[in-house]
């Protein structure tokens, strides 16, 4: 049985530890989303003391999204398209980031490393698995973008803020509490290969 | 009257600006075939899902994944076609055309390997795969953008002598491998023997051969379905979150070559973007998937 959680952002601790792996979630409000490798280094240097990030992220949710954002014929930045890329990039990244930007929720396609399941059952923060090739549907969520952070970066790289409006259905892939729809998956393959190999040699 | 380079430019754009928008027929037909044996609640609402953005990006014209990904050409020369065009350059100036007029533009995700810099063009962009076909008076041209998802677990690994059961291991811990990351259910595409690019080629191309087509050889028909149930029984399912349904298909050729044998695997994503056309020298150009 699988339970639906409609979220609205900022998201509290409380609101996090709540869904189970494999329940679906909708998110309301405002969430940040990049793709950009170059950018999960600076955002590592911004932790280091380098420079600042461009927004607050506590309590918030930093997506791997990636996005073709420009500037609309009213001279405001909008969202022509977005859609998950691999989280797995940035298993290097995400097991610092979560606990030193304050991140509630993170996401993408494909899941993150025992690392980052171990710094969000530490800190509250969930993983939620968006469609890969769900561009039209993920799209259509997003109201407006309310900010965009280092603009110097191309499309894909730079952090944009955006207002979405019950942005779903995400899968709940790892939960607060260490669970991961993606280890669960790896395990069982593991446990089943020997019988499957019997099987193509019967 | 000749096939000419404002036919092959033509086909180069437009080939590759449909292959971003439709999901061809075949993979939907799957998706729902899978919708209807899949024991898994989870992957059942994502294989929904997945028929839901496919049929949403057909009706409003939009891209289904914003990973256009690099662009990948297969061109086959009929022997008996009537040519009066220069294909690199036709198509390298059709994609050149498609990336100034491409309605929504595209993003960079063409990248120089050794600075990492991201652009639309760079050296031998497009990549093309030339092959000629025997007593066709047509050519025929297939597009299948290459995104990062799926393209970065492909793998190849030589042999020398192999049994057929380390050849099927080795391709079964590829998926193991692969695992969560290439959004299944992808099409799976096997080369065994040639040589090494030979058998890297063979792979990629049985990605593009329709999903439901059956292989004409029965030992490889046979194979292709002992792989087909040995995958989807390894259970990470549709974008990996656990399922029955981790491929659409398994997709294998061969060729003889020596003893050292290589073995190639590689995937295409869910939407396993494809797109065919075939030209003759009267103007026709006759669109496929």
């Amino acid at each position: 049985m699988i339970t639906e959680h409609d979220l609205t952002l900022p998201l509290t601790e409380a609101a996090v530890r709540a869904p189970r792996a494999g329940d679906v979630v909708y998110l309301t409000g405002e969430v940040f989303a990049t793709a950009g490798l170059p950018t999960h280094d600076r955002l590592l240097g911004c932790l280091d003391g380098a420079e600042s990030p461009p927004f607050n992220m506590a309590g918030g949710a930093l997506f791997h999204l990636g996005s073709l954002n420009e500037d609309g014929d009213d001279g405001l930045p909008r969202i022509v398209y977005m859609n998950p890329t691999t989280s797995t990039r940035f298993d290097a990244h995400m097991p610092r980031l979560i606990p030193g930007l304050g991140l509630r929720a993170t996401g993408g396609k494909g899941g993150l490393g025992a690392d980052s399941v171990r710094a969000m059952a530490a800190c509250g923060c969930v993983y939620l698995s968006f469609l890969g090739g769900g561009a039209p549907i993920l799209t259509a969520a997003v109201r407006r973008v309310t900010g965009v952070g280092w603009p110097e970066m191309i499309s894909h790289y730079r952090i944009v803020r955006l207002e979405v409006d019950r942005l779903g259905p995400l899968t709940v892939g790892i939960d607060a509490q260490g669970n991961s729809l993606y280890q669960q998956a790896s395990d069982t393959a593991r446990e089943r290969r020997g019988a499957l190999l019997d099987g193509l040699r019967a | 009257m000749p096939i000419t380079d404002a036919m092959v430019s033509e086909a180069t754009r437009t080939l590759f600006s449909r292959a971003l928008r439709k999901v061809p027929e075949d993979t939907k037909a799957a998706l729902a075939r899978a919708l209807e044996t899949e024991t898994n609640e989870t992957a059942r609402r994502t294989l929904g899902l997945q028929l839901e953005s496919a049929n949403l990006a057909e009706k409003l014209d939009c891209f289904v994944c914003s990973d256009s990904g690099v662009p990948t050409y297969f061109v086959k020369i009929g022997s008996r076609a009537d040519l009066a065009c220069d294909f690199k350059a036709a198509i390298r100036a059709g994609y050149e055309t498609l990336v100034e007029t491409i309605d929504p533009p595209l993003l960079k995700h063409v990248t120089n390997p050794l600075t990492l810099e991201r652009s639309h063009l760079g050296k031998d962009i497009p990549l093309v795969t030339y092959d000629v076909e025997s007593g066709a008076d047509y050519v025929e041209m297939v597009c299948s953008p290459k995104a990062l998802g799926s393209g970065r677990w492909a793998a190849l690994e030589l042999f020398t002598f192999p049994s057929l059961e380390q050849i099927e291991t080795f391709i079964l811990d590829v998926a193991i491998k692969a695992g969560a990351q290439h959004c299944p259910p992808v099409v799976m595409g096997v080369g065994i023997g040639g040589s090494f690019d030979h058998c890297a080629g063979m792979a990629k191309k049985q990605t593009l051969r329709p999903v439901g087509e059956a292989n004409p050889d029965p030992t490889l028909a046979d194979m292709e379905a002992r792989l087909f149930r040995a995958v989807n029984g390894l259970g990470f399912g549709p974008m990996g979150t656990g399922g029955d349904t981790t491929v659409q298909a398994v997709h294998v050729d061969y060729a003889c070559g020596h003893g050292f044998t290589p073995v190639a695997v590689c995937f295409n994503c869910w939407i396993n973007r494809r797109t065919r056309v075939r030209m003759w020298g009267d103007g026709r150009m006759e669109w496929g998937e």
